[in-house]
């Protein structure tokens, strides 16, 4: 049994203790927006916020969690950045199949709670571990600019 | 109460009252045994029938105007990324005037109703480019003629004239009585109206939604984690299984012990399938845990034993030997005796994989008298046969919903329906709700991949400098050879089998102005390697290999590489405008300091592009992609900003092929495993990318796969200008390129 702080609310789950962060959210707990990609840690697609860092959920056991604050994609629009990712994605129209965006608005709220005017470099280090296959990152970018430059 | 009017031979819709008030339209078209009754309405006209709950899905609307004007539009092709829940939907509201935002789409069931009519109405199949160009003229008539409807029934409520009335954001309005009607108001009384058999079409020049760019309808669902793909369905006592996969493509499981996988916690039970050995549990990870522990012993005495060096070998011998004649255009033998010199060169790609972000799934639910399955797919008519032929059922037994994908590149598009077949004979076994899930493992080594080319391309050259033949030479695996083996012949009986020419054709629209042209191609077929067409088919290497190898030439005579292509385009005013809208653009001949640039054009599928790649290369080989410019004429742009976003995915999707791309394989293993050995594109290797609609006004062409085949030679002949040396096989990491 382990009881984990998820968007607030602490859940109970009767799990083994190395089933995967991802994997709990998404069967455990029916939060389905953080997505399965590799499992490796290699294309970002179940990037969560652990005590607000960007983490590979598909890598994290369960046990790993302790009581550190886990935050996911459906409560990210809670956050004021957040809530400027996902409207911004949306103006720009960023998703194409969408399958890596949760990841990517969790990359990037992380970046711009971090850093309020990102350059490109910056752009390039904090999501250059979020593989899109749509090819959205020019867009990604310039949402990012336009976030950094007009809101924040 | 309703009506059936032909629009046309194949198409037909039919206006009903919903229950409660509102407007029903099903629309339907391919198969002379649709059931014309509607969910609204009791059924008059099955025969006397029961309709099973399956059936009633299936007769279902095609789109419907509720009283408080809502406006929902069903679509027929599969949502996978390019925006088809957005631009299909805008075409219908386009002629029926309807308020945009007031216009919501969902994916609709797998019936004959919504098949592409691009594919003879005989199937819902997302591939080719398909979707806008093929569903374009069927929606423009529906929403043309529910729009006259609306009309009448006004001019019947006010006792004017139609013609006096016009229609504007889902209103009838009366300029000379000063009064309006919304359609949801009207949409009652317009059911009741005759469906008229020629509605007049809109004007292109009064178009208001298509070529205007609204927000995709699925826009905020894919920012707030809520949008639901294949890999998210949950139904309640649903077990999850992986499939254990022999290493060679074709094996068959020999022993199995799973004393240690049935050990695992949560594990409920192993079942051999054909091909497999399917771990089913509680949830994903004590699967996945239960394959580990799993031993198989695999026959594999038929199995693939494809090794692409011997492969590349027999590829290579079999350019030296005459192909199967695709075009033969004057007298290229003639031509080559009279040249004064020929000139040739040999290209090879090797088998990629599509690699699409969400790994292939299926939830099947089924209970030994009917199922429901749920996929992302591209091909769902041929899944829901081949679905029926595994689980023994009718299709009026299967209610199949296609979820939208996370990614589809043609391998959600496979005739052969492969992964609902194999989570179909899961799903047999156990008779208990079942997601089957892919790893990314999985996914990557489960095959269907871009098969491997050898492409040889020559060129003669009289003593004025003319280009007087050409000559282009393939060697691949056929798609379609595989489609029509024998024993899948039998097994879909009497079902036809598509025209598939257009997705695998090899480019025979070379479009210089050559006299004497010979194209061939050798198609191989191997059941042993499975392989499927990947985003812009076999385009990827027939136009790399002709557009590397016309710069050449170009050189070769002297001339600038875009004026040469200009001048061999007198007679093809298409490819010549984006080749000069693209020139300009990327302001050709004039690339930043310390860069060089490549050009290349192409036209396929209804549309063209041509693309300038901006470089540079430093000494020890780093390579850095700076620019990419596209123009492209898809005739109308429905939607341009989804044409951009097409575009700029290509241009993306194509550097991850033309870069890293490569599927190898060792006596029959594939040696790559996930992003970690089959890299991808990512942010900081991302070029600008700049792109430029060039407005033709002719009919609607595709856009999914068109940024994608000159990519790769642009870039090519970039590298050539850099530092001289010429590209003749991919993925670029094989001539010792390191991508910066």
């Amino acid at each position: 049994m382990f009881t984990i702080r998820v968007n607030g609310i602490a859940h109970t789950v009767d799990v083994s203790e190395d089933k995967p962060l991802l994997w709990v959210l998404r069967e455990n707990l029916k939060l389905t927006g953080s997505k399965y990609g590799c499992g490796q840690a290699l294309c970002g697609a179940c990037t969560v916020h652990i005590d607000g860092q960007p983490t590979r959920s598909c890598v994290m056991p369960i046990s790993a969690v302790g009581d550190k604050q886990v935050r996911t994609i459906e409560d990210i629009g809670n956050e004021h950045i957040g809530g400027l990712v996902q409207a911004t994605w949306q103006e720009l129209n960023v998703p194409q199949c969408g399958y890596c965006q949760s990841g990517q608005i969790m990359a990037a709220t992380a970046l711009l709670k971090d850093n309020s005017s990102p350059s490109d470099q910056d752009i390039d280090k904090a999501l250059s571990g979020n593989i899109c296959r749509c090819g959205t990152y020019p867009r990604i970018r310039k949402a990012i600019h336009k976030i950094a430059t007009e809101q924040l | 109460m309703s009506k059936l009017t032909k629009l046309s031979r194949r198409h037909f819709i039919r206006v009903s009252v919903m229950a409660g008030g509102g407007l029903l339209v099903a629309c339907g078209g391919g198969s002379s045994s649709s059931k014309n009754n509607n969910t609204s309405t009791p059924p008059t006209d099955n025969g006397g029938e029961p309709t099973n709950p399956a059936e009633a899905f299936q007769v279902g609307e095609f789109m419907r105007i509720s009283t408080d004007n809502k406006i929902t539009i069903l679509v027929g092709a599969a949502e996978i990324g390019q925006g088809a829940l957005t631009a299909i939907p805008m075409i219908v509201a386009e002629e029926l005037d309807a308020d945009w935002s007031q216009v919501s789409s969902e994916s609709s069931p797998v019936a004959a109703r919504f098949n592409n009519p691009y594919f003879a109405n005989l199937l819902q199949f997302t591939v080719a480019s398909s979707a806008t160009r093929g569903y374009f003229e069927g929606q423009r008539s529906v929403g043309a003629a529910v729009r006259q409807m609306l009309v009448n029934a006004a001019a019947k409520r006010w006792e004017v004239p139609a013609s006096s009335l016009r229609t504007e954001s889902s209103y009838v309005i009366d300029d000379i009585g000063g009064r309006r009607a919304s359609y949801g108001e009207l949409s009652s009384e317009a059911a009741q109206e005759r469906v008229p058999t020629n509605p007049s079409l809109k004007n292109p020049a009064n178009y208001r939604i298509i070529g205007s760019s609204p927000q995709r309808l699925d826009a905020a669902d894919k920012t707030d984690g809520s949008f639901q793909y294949g890999i998210d369905v949950d139904i309640p006592n649903m077990l999850t299984a992986v499939i254990a996969r022999p290493p060679r493509f074709n094996g068959q499981a020999l022993n199995v012990d799973d004393n240690a996988a049935l050990a695992v916690p949560g594990v409920r039970g192993v079942y051999t399938i054909l091909g497999g050995v399917a771990v089913v549990a509680d949830d994903f990870w004590a699967a996945e845990k239960g394959r580990k522990a799993l031993q198989v012993q695999w026959n594999e005495l038929l199995a693939g034993r494809t090794d692409s060096d011997t492969q590349r070998n027999a590829y290579n011998l079999r350019l030296n030997l005459p192909g199967l004649p695709i075009r033969i255009d004057g007298l290229v033998l003639t031509a080559q005796l009279f040249a004064s010199e020929t000139v040739s060169a040999d290209y090879y790609f090797p088998f990629m994989a599509h690699a699409a972000m969400e790994p292939l799934n299926v939830v099947v639910d089924y209970d030994g008298s009917s199922a429901e399955i749920w996929t992302g797919t591209q091909s769902a008519t041929l899944d829901k046969v081949f679905a029926g032929l595994v689980l023994g059922l009718l299709p009026d037994q299967i209610n199949f919903h296609v979820m939208p994908s996370g990614g589809g590149f043609g391998r959600r598009g496979n005739p052969l329906a492969d992964y609902v077949r194999d989570a179909c004979a899961v799903a047999k076994q156990i008779r208990q709700p079942v997601k089957v899930i892919w790893t990314r493992e999985d996914d990557m080594k489960g095959g269907y991949y871009r098969p491997a080319a050898a492409v040889r391309v020559s060129a003669s050259i009289d003593s004025a400098n003319n280009i007087t033949a050409w000559t282009h030479r393939s060697v691949t695996q056929d798609v379609t050879a595989l489609l029509y083996a024998e024993n899948l012949l039998d097994s879909l009986a009497d079902f036809t089998l598509p025209p598939l020419k257009e997705l695998t054709d090899f480019e025979t629209g070379m479009p210089y102005k050559i006299d004497n042209v010979l194209m061939d191609a050798h198609l191989t077929v191997n059941l042993n390697m499975p392989a499927l067409w990947m985003r812009s088919v076999n385009k990827f290497s027939d136009v790399f290999a002709q557009e590397t190898f016309i710069d050449e030439l170009a050189l070769k005579v002297n001339k600038n590489p875009y004026n040469f292509r200009r001048d061999l385009l007198s007679e093809k005013p298409r490819h010549r405008a984006v080749l000069d809208a693209v020139a300009d653009a990327a302001n050709w001949g004039f690339p930043a300091s310390g860069r060089s640039q490549g050009i290349a054009v192409m036209g396929h599928w209804n549309s063209f592009v041509a693309q300038v790649v901006e470089v540079s290369v430093s000494a020890n080989r780093e390579l850095t992609v700076h620019r990419v410019v596209s123009a492209v004429d898809c005739g109308t742009a429905v939607n341009p900003d989804l044409v951009i976003a097409q575009v700029e995915s290509a241009v993306i999707f194509a550097l991850s092929s033309i870069l890293f791309g490569e599927i190898l394989l060792e006596d029959g293993v594939v040696q790559q495993s996930n992003f970690d050995d089959y890299p991808v594109l990512r942010m900081y290797q991302t070029p600008a990318i700049e792109t430029i609609i060039v407005n033709s006004g002719n009919p609607v062409g595709g856009v999914g796969e068109l940024g994608v085949p000159c990519v790769g030679p642009a870039l090519a002949n970039a590298i050539f200008g850099a530092i001289g040396e010429r590209i003749r096989e991919l993925p670029l990491t094989r001539s010792n390129f390191k991508i910066a």
